[in-house]
């Protein structure tokens, strides 16, 4: 499967133009952070995307405890017949304005918010785990060049040679039930974060070693250096702050990759171990009760969750980049 | 040149033999370190509720209880010269390149792989001719037009389809157009050689979907491409030197835009080859991505490392292939 | 237990489409006249269940089967599918088999290649069996008893052939206990197992380790159909079957497509219980379940091989258009789901605990889990389904009456069993099996309702009864104390279906499928006391006293008797349910023009 993530500037890209800006050592004026900021704020598209990507992490944090037990069974609004829920739409009412599930009657909403919650986490955490390996080895083999970049660049090779889909698949069925102390849904999820973000680091990598490698040959490095700095206070003072803004933007745009990504696991039945709710198995579900005739909200529901999310991120992430991207001119 | 490309194919050959170790490494070791006993290893190639006796002695062929780099020295020979399985009065040859025999299926898995290939091909290769062709050309027309409505109309439906999951788009596109409305009824494969047109009938809606998301992706990069090319100080030289239009954009601008997406395309490609697992599920087009996943139900080792093999080699040609055609492209590029 | 298709991710439910041939009335391939009834009235919903629906002797056309799977083997010596074993009737002649009507008549026992039921000898040690003579391969060899004994044989190497039965390797005497199967026969001929004796070309004789008297069921699996031993490839035999039945292979692309035309060495007059109707038969594997059933319905094909039922989509459209209801069957199949509780698992040591399990148990949630009261099946109150031979229709925990379950009741229970605040277990069940998942879960919810705390865990099928919930030690270990299950007997009787859910001795270190693990002398017993009775009648009054101990020792929940929903096109002739294949008996249908 591909994975659906912009890659103009992007991750997986051929080596990418190089960095946005300059740091913002001008004396007077705004700084870069300042700068984008401004520019973000004009485009009203990205901010909307940005409004509801905050909506919805409070969604995920907050709303487990607001909406119902998405444990409960109603079988009262399930025609046993049918396996559908009564009434048109999937069973949508006043007390489940979602509807309800096919079989078990479980509160549709319910399930769609706390799925968001395994969703968001799963997708924050590997997009940090791939960020953080990404960075330290980009940031290595830019800075320090040589047989180091050689090694790391090959290493990047081999784990873009791993068929991703395919592997994860085929290693959540390796790993049994119970492993490495965690059981269940813990280690499920651990498996999870895992996989997508260990496999999406060369992504990162390759980007933050393209970055590094044209910022290390820009004037300030030299200046720096003819004033007597070395390699950490480069690398920390110098580099990695103009680092933070593709950083940023990739990581912004990693995410709703690895949303899609999980729900894609869900849906191929190696993801979230039932009954904890998350959106690409719902759509399993759907599919392999031979529900999504009858009641095509259960599918569709959950499905527009998943786009409406990943829209949002995507919207933002496009908006932030293009705010930092001094080149580009709505 | 020619030496390069002697050169990549070393490095390729030594990729793979690296990733064979790791996937190998993977399917037996963690298992181990997990905690499973070689004889439930045993327990994931025999049939379906096999007896103990069943078990004990696929542990006793498989020689499962051997060190690691035994079992992988046996898997490498296997590759290279086949192997041979006691399967009956006479033992089964399983002819180089023997990737395992499935007991569950009783069957090698290379067949099984081979005779899957074509549907994946096929739907590879269709769909990615449909994005490449309408994804680039919306790309390129939006950059000409930017700011337009068709711009900004095409950029939404592109965004909407990098972000809608493929099984959903795929399990509409199904219901409404192959139950709902007929007009695609029975999405099986048909060989190209045995009806061309019912392949191809068959086929338009998993193309058409497995495209729209590719379409989208390229949509959005060729644009960006093309308005960073545009903007450069020798597409304004050769407009000031006269050029026509259509050459400026075509010779000069979008050769260049296109190079990222060539190496995209590319790797797309390759992955792609490994199976589309999720359109191949939701169509039930029996395909390489279909066998991975019954693979991995049926808990079948040998099959899930044959395909995660051929997959990764399909990823590595296809790097390969994209380095060799940037070295032709490019002279810079040779190292 | 002979199984049901199992699910796949990518399978979409099953679809079975069982039609069985009816017997015709005009008294052509029928075994007795007189069987079933209302043969020439307009079907109805269900006509299927107790009669023979469009009978007729009309030869010719196409039979089309299409299956959502494929066959763990078409080689009649190595497969446990249901579906397989009514098909293999084609290709294959077992000694014996049951007798072509609907209802309960098609449990009766009646030979095939045998010239009559077995006669014991020795109490019930010897079983001697002869063979009608004069029947021929297609190929126009002979077969003699030699052949049948070698197709027992090869039961024995596990190796090569694992997916059928064991029974033969657990009854017969003799050296049965070590030898290798006939790839490592050593002995002249391949005769090597020294249980079986071939007096003659006609004879063969049985030498049991205990009496048995269910041998005559025991020999209708189509393991006992003959095979030659010099055309034996072992695990490639299933590419080229010699046939013993009214039709050959002329094709087989495994897992994909199959094709079988009639075989002319057949001969019809000596084997009335199948018919060689249809001029060629297709079976076409692997094919997404939705599409069987809309081609079902076009009329594209006739059977659904894997008669488990059409998916959600084609029940909709068939229940609620009254022409199409009229056109469907929803028989009990005899196949039950249940869950067990492991009675080695704390705090399931203690009955009061179990039985507090069988009052919270939501039957009604349960059964909508598994389908609903049309597709899934009826609540069930004791371990056998209604059409086994020896079921008893009892209700001790008031399954039936008190659908949604008796919480308090429950509640007191534990409080006997000293966990008034209920207590944590875990739950195993196969989570490729979307049924299974929503029994599951269903369960988990309503113990939940009583403070019991369950975890679930879900396996793989391939490998749930060889590597986790048929473990014991695994399930104690790991602190499971309930697994969910079904069962198919592989022979309509209780022993059959229960011998290896509920007797101690069926009790193995792994591939266990007690589950429950009970040891109860009292159900020991009375296994033993059944295989010493010869009487039919009497016998199975035996299994039905076991049904009701093992529902007091309460390590066994019924869920559902399993019911399908089965649709048969119009072109489908002699179509009816038969309780032994707990499927339409394919072997005797046909297809016609209209």
């Amino acid at each position: 499967m591909a994975v659906p993530i912009d890659v103009a500037t992007g991750p997986g890209g051929p080596e990418p133009t190089p960095a946005p800006a300059v740091a913002g050592k001008a004396i007077e004026g705004r700084s870069l952070g300042q700068i984008a900021w401004m520019r973000l704020r004009q485009d009203k598209v990205a901010m909307a995307g940005g409004i509801v990507v905050i909506f919805l992490i409070l969604v995920a944090i907050f709303g487990p405890y607001i909406v119902q037990n998405p444990l409960t069974y109603h079988e009262n609004l399930i025609d046993p017949t049918f396996s559908r829920p009564f009434g048109t739409l999937g069973g949508i009412s006043t007390a489940h304005p979602f509807g309800v599930e096919p079989i078990t009657g479980r509160d549709l909403l319910a399930r769609v918010v706390n799925g968001a919650r395994v969703s968001l986490i799963i997708a924050f955490l590997s997009t940090a785990l791939a960020v953080g390996i990404g960075m330290v080895m980009g940031v290595v083999a830019g800075f320090f060049g040589g047989w180091v970049d050689s090694v790391i660049a090959r290493a990047m090779d081999i784990f873009l040679a791993f068929p991703l889909l395919v592997f994860a698949i085929a290693l959540v069925g390796v790993v049994p039930s119970s492993a490495f102390g965690l059981s269940g849904n813990s280690l499920r999820i651990g498996l999870l974060i895992f996989v997508i973000g260990f496999f999406a680091w060369p992504y990162m990598g390759r980007i933050i070693r393209g970055q590094t490698l044209s910022l290390r040959e820009r004037e300030f490095v030299d200046a720096a250096r003819s004033l007597g700095a070395r390699g950490p206070y480069i690398l920390f003072r110098e580099l990695l702050p103009n680092l933070v803004g593709p950083i940023l933007v990739y990581s912004t745009l990693l995410i709703p990759t690895n949303i899609l990504f999980e729900a894609a696991l869900s849906y191929l039945g190696v993801g979230i171990i039932p009954p904890t709710p998350s959106w690409g198995g719902m759509i399993s579900d759907a599919v392999n009760n031979g529900i999504y005739s009858v009641d095509p909200m259960y599918m569709i529901i959950p499905g527009l969750a998943i786009f409406i999310t990943v829209m949002a991120f995507n919207l933002f992430g496009d908006g932030l980049r293009d705010a930092l991207d001094p080149k580009s001119s709505r | 040149m020619v030496t390069f490309i002697i050169r990549r194919l070393i490095g390729t050959i030594f990729l793979l033999i690296v990733v064979s170790m790791i996937t190998f490494a993977i399917f037996f070791l963690i298992p181990r370190l997990a905690g499973q006993t070689t004889y439930q290893l045993a327990a994931q190639y025999v049939g379906r509720n096999p007896t103990r006796d069943a078990i004990l002695q696929v542990e006793r062929q498989l020689g499962l209880a051997d060190p690691l780099y035994l079992q992988y020295g046996r898997f490498l020979r296997g590759i290279v010269f086949g192997a041979h399985y006691r399967t009956g009065p006479t033992d089964t040859y399983c002819p180089p390149p023997c990737f395992g025999y499935s007991f569950r299926s009783q069957l090698p898995v290379w067949p099984q792989m081979v005779s899957d290939i074509p549907v994946t091909l096929s739907l590879a290769i269709g769909a990615s001719v449909l994005w490449l062709i309408g994804g680039v050309s919306i790309g390129v027309l939006s950059a000409l037009r930017r700011g337009t409505l068709f711009d900004r109309f095409s950029m939404a439906v592109a965004l909407a389809g990098v972000s809608l999951p493929v099984f959903f788009t795929g399990l509409i596109a199904l219901e409404l157009f192959s139950y709902k409305w007929p007009l695609f009824p029975n999405v099986q494969y048909v060989p190209l050689t045995t009806n061309p047109l019912l392949w191809a009938r068959n086929l338009v809606l998993p193309w058409v979907v497995l495209a729209f998301l590719y379409a989208a992706l390229y949509a959005r990069l060729t644009r960006a491409g093309m308005l960073e090319t545009m903007s450069e100080d020798y597409i304004r030289t050769a407009r000031a030197k006269g050029l026509p239009e259509r050459k400026v954009i075509f010779k000069h601008g979008l050769r260049a835009a296109l190079t990222p997406i060539v190496t995209i395309f590319g790797m797309d490609l390759g992955l792609l080859l490994g199976g589309a697992i999720i359109t191949e599920v939701t169509f039930s087009l029996h395909g390489l991505g279909l066998f991975t996943v019954q693979a991995v139900n049926n808990q079948d080792l040998p099959e899930i490392l044959g395909v995660t093999m051929l997959a990764a080699f399909f990823i590595v040609i296809a790097n390969l292939v994209v380095d060799i055609f940037y070295a032709v492209l490019d002279p810079r590029v040779r190292y | 237990m002979r199984r049901r298709r199992l699910y796949g991710l990518a399978a979409f439910g099953a679809a079975a489409a069982l039609t069985l041939a009816a017997c015709s009335s005009g008294g052509s391939s029928s075994s007795s006249g007189g069987n079933g009834s209302g043969a020439g009235s307009a079907p109805a919903f269900n006509s299927g269940v107790t009669s023979v629906v469009n009978p007729s002797t009309h030869k010719g056309g196409t039979l089309t089967f299409d299956w959502r799977a494929a066959p763990d083997s078409f080689d009649p010596g190595n497969t446990y599918y249901a579906a397989d074993w009514d098909f293999a009737r084609f290709y294959s002649t077992a000694l014996m088999t049951f007798k072509n009507c609907p209802g309960a008549c098609g449990k009766t026992l009646v030979p095939a290649l045998a010239t009559a039921p077995g006669v014991a000898s020795d109490n019930g040690l010897t079983w001697t069996y002869h063979i009608k003579s004069g029947v021929k391969y297609q190929d126009g060899t002979a077969v003699t008893s030699k052949d049948v004994k070698y197709a027992v044989e090869r039961t024995f190497d596990r190796g090569v052939l694992p997916n059928g039965p064991n029974y033969f390797a657990n009854l017969l005497g003799g050296n049965a206990k070590t030898y290798p199967g006939p790839y490592k026969d050593r002995s002249k001929n391949l005769m090597g197992l020294t249980a079986i004796d071939t007096p003659d070309a006609t004879t063969i004789v049985f030498h049991l380790k205990a009496p048995f008297s269910d041998m005559d069921y025991l020999l209708t699996i189509p393991q006992s159909a003959p095979v030659p031993p010099s055309k034996d490839t072992g695990a490639s035999y299933q590419t080229h079957i010699v046939s013993t039945g009214p039709y050959k292979f002329q094709s087989y692309q495994l897992n994909k497509t199959a094709v079988l035309v009639p075989n002319t060495e057949w001969n019809a007059s000596m084997f009335p219980t199948v018919s060689q109707l249809p001029s060629k038969i297709v079976v076409n594997m692997n094919m997404n379940p939705n599409d069987v059933d809309n081609r079902l319905l076009a009329g594209d094909a006739q059977v659904d091989f894997a008669g488990t039922g059409v998916q959600a989509a084609a029940r909709a459209k068939i229940l609620s258009n009254p022409s199409l209801k009229a056109q469907s069957d929803d028989p009990i199949t005899g196949f039950g789901w249940f869950f067990y509780i492991d009675s080695q698992v704390a705090p399931f040591t203690n009955l009061a605990c179990r039985q507090a399990i069988e009052y919270a148990t939501n039957h009604l949630t349960m059964q909508n889990a598994y389908g609903g009261p049309v597709a899934g099946g009826a609540i069930g109150s004791t371990v056998m389904p209604p059409t086994v031979a020896g079921y008893k229709n009892f209700d001790m925990y008031e399954a039936t009456t008190k659908t949604q379950g008796d919480p308090a009741k429950a509640k007191q229970l534990l409080q006997t069993c000293g966990k008034p605040n209920g207590f944590s277990t875990g739950l195993a069940y196969r989570s490729d099996r979307p049924t299974e998942t929503q029994g599951a879960q269903a369960l988990q919810q309503a113990l939940s309702a009583v403070g019991i705390k369950l975890t679930l865990h879900g396996y793989p099928s391939a490998t749930y009864f060889s590597n986790f919930a048929g473990v014991p030690k695994y399930m104690s270990s790991h602190n499971i104390g309930i697994a969910m299950g079904g069962w198919g007997a592989d022979w309509p009787d209780g022993y059959g279906f229960l011998s290896q859910l509920v007797s101690g001795p069926s009790i193995v270190p792994a591939g266990n499928t007690n589950i429950g693990m009970l040891n109860d002398p009292k159900v020991n017993d009375l296994f033993t006391k059944a295989q010493g009775i010869t009487d039919a009648t009497q016998r199975n009054a035996i299994w039905g006293q076991i049904d009701e101990q093992v529902m007091k020792d309460a390590v066994i929940v019924p869920i559902v008797y399993a019911k399908a929903l089965i649709y048969r096109p119009s072109t489908l002739t002699n179509v009816y349910f038969n309780q032994a294949y707990q499927l339409n008996n394919y072997a005797v249908e046909g297809v016609t023009g209209s």
